[in-house]
């Protein structure tokens, strides 16, 4: 049972539940699997008035559009991305991200918009403020953060865990966002603020609507490695996606990404390493030079337990084998193959 | 400005769900889980309250087919749909193959986690009836069982599967 009350009604269609959220007066929210807001309803970190529902919206399956693009509704749950067979060809990596979020349950209600608009975890901001963990830290209200507290004023640690972000990064993914003034489409990067406190750019009463992959280039590879104690319905330790491009007939880099999520705020891009990348051929030795060099230049939050120089590690060594992994599936040329 | 009305406590709202082939209708504010309404409201409790937040999957239920974790599930998003229980499992006093497996194999200990373990369970079996190794596993990793390290569920779920694990017991 959540320990508050609040009003609940349903929405017919995406652009209703937008012209409904912007006429109401009270603090309201938008429900869609709810796998993350029902739990943070339930420990307190966000007490809405009124919630919009738009579990009852109808979503067309994923689709090609004309370019070539994959259009994923925002709706769409995370259990029909993991075996679409379009989206297992168009975007493996995407399918292989769904295929790691959470648990079975968990993945057959929650959606793609959800898991990208999801908040950050700490685990001290996790927990039910009703006997050891009574003070609320900045994100909950109050006037310190109590996992580090010397932390400046409003400087929130928690860390953002989409498995999903850093592969529609990685992908150079574009999201449509629909708002009281319409639709506009976004590359995924602009949804993400790197604060804690607030980690999206959406406003209050904009939905994210679809997502579009562009079409994989020729001589395409990726690599996706979610880091967990478990294996399994878990968030994850650190997370990093690769795709990169190679020039015909060899293995000289031609383009690459690499996003890395779970560490920070929000995903982030190796802008650095990526540019070492291109025009460099991708041999054993090469790719760790590359890894030693992104393990420093990202800059992990400590957080569940693990410390900043235990995930460069993590990273380092985890991010060496992804990239092997994409080199390989770029050297064969192959834009199919699944993990 | 916020109206009058804002602040009134939301009514209750009448849902209808078929509940293991049995239709009922109760009376819910929005606040309430699947979970409340199945334990509380009609009374089946073989469906197990955990964590309440969905992490242990005790609670998991069938919602159209689908395994959900009630625990985490709004009552009034599930009017006019149909739930499964683990009760749905037995009839007539008599155990369901899927339950003669497990104990065949002393998949259950303590029996927490057991009724959210035989609903995953049911829904894998139902789509795909010679599941292999990784993809029970996969299944199943939305549940936690801290007593029987997971293998004797598999080995249950090999047997009624009829994937030549035998039983233990007899």
């Amino acid at each position: 049972m959540i320990l508050f009350d609040f009003e609940h009604e349903s929405s017919p269609s995406a652009e209703a539940a937008v012209a409904r959220l912007n006429e109401v007066s009270e603090e309201t929210r938008f429900l869609a699997g709810g796998t993350d807001l029902i739990p943070n309803m339930r420990i307190g970190i966000t007490k809405p008035e009124r919630l919009i529902s738009l579990t009852s919206i109808p979503y067309a399956p994923p689709t090609l559009d004309a370019k070539g693009w994959l259009e994923i509704d925002a709706l769409t749950k995370l259990s029909e991305i993991e075996h679409s067979k379009l989206v297992g060809d168009a975007a493996p990596m995407l399918a292989a991200s769904a295929h790691s979020v959470a648990g079975n349950q968990i993945r057959q209600v929650a959606t793609l918009g959800g898991n990208l608009c999801q908040e950050t975890r700490c685990l001290y901001l996790n927990q039910k403020h009703d006997f050891q963990f009574v003070e609320p830290c900045f994100k909950r209200g109050g006037d310190c953060c109590y996992p580090f507290p010397k932390n400046k004023k409003n400087v929130c640690w928690s860390v953002y865990m989409s498995d999903i972000a850093p592969v529609l990064m990685a992908l150079n993914a574009e999201v449509s966002v629909l708002g009281a003034g319409g639709e506009v489409r976004l590359p995924i990067a602009a949804l993400f603020t790197g604060d804690g406190l607030r980690p999206h750019t959406l406003n209050p009463g904009e939905l994210i609507r679809r997502i579009h992959i562009p079409p994989a280039p020729s001589h395409f590879g990726w690599g996706y490695h979610k880091s967990t104690v478990r294996g399994g319905l878990e968030f994850a330790t650190a997370l990093m996606a690769v795709a990169l491009e190679v020039k015909a007939g060899g293995l000289v880099c031609s383009d690459a990404r690499i996003a890395i999520g779970a560490v920070n705020e929000g995903p982030v891009r190796l802008d650095k390493t990526e540019a070492a990348m291109r025009g460099l051929e991708l041999n054993p030795a090469n790719l760790r030079m590359l890894a030693d060099q992104a393990s420093q230049e990202v800059n992990p939050l400590p957080h569940h337990g693990f410390s900043k120089p235990y995930l460069r590690d993590n990273i380092r060594v985890h991010l060496k084998r992804t990239l092997s992994l994409a080199v390989e599936r770029a050297g064969k040329g192959l834009k199919e193959n699944r993990s | 400005m916020r109206d009058a009305t804002a602040k009134a406590r939301p009514a209750p709202r009448l849902i209808t769900l078929t509940i293991n082939g049995e239709v009922r209708e109760v009376m819910v504010r929005p606040r309430i889980m699947l979970l409340e309404v199945i334990r509380d409201h009609v009374g089946l409790t073989g469906t197990k309250d955990g964590c309440e937040s969905g992490t242990c999957g005790a609670c998991t239920v069938l919602l159209n087919g689908k395994p959900v974790l009630s625990c985490i599930t709004l009552a009034v998003e599930c009017d006019g749909k149909t739930v499964e229980t683990v009760e749905s499992l037995s009839e007539g006093g008599k155990l369901g193959d899927l339950q003669e497996a497990f104990l065949d194999q002393g998949a259950t200990q303590c029996g927490f986690c057991t009724p959210g373990i035989l609903m995953s369970a049911k829904a894998l079996l139902k789509n795909n009836p010679k599941p292999s190794l990784p993809e029970i596993k996969k299944a199943l990793e939305g549940n936690l069982c801290r007593c029987t390290g997971y293998n004797a569920i598999v080995d249950a779920i090999l047997q009624v599967s009829d994937q030549g694990v035998a039983p233990l017991m007899k």
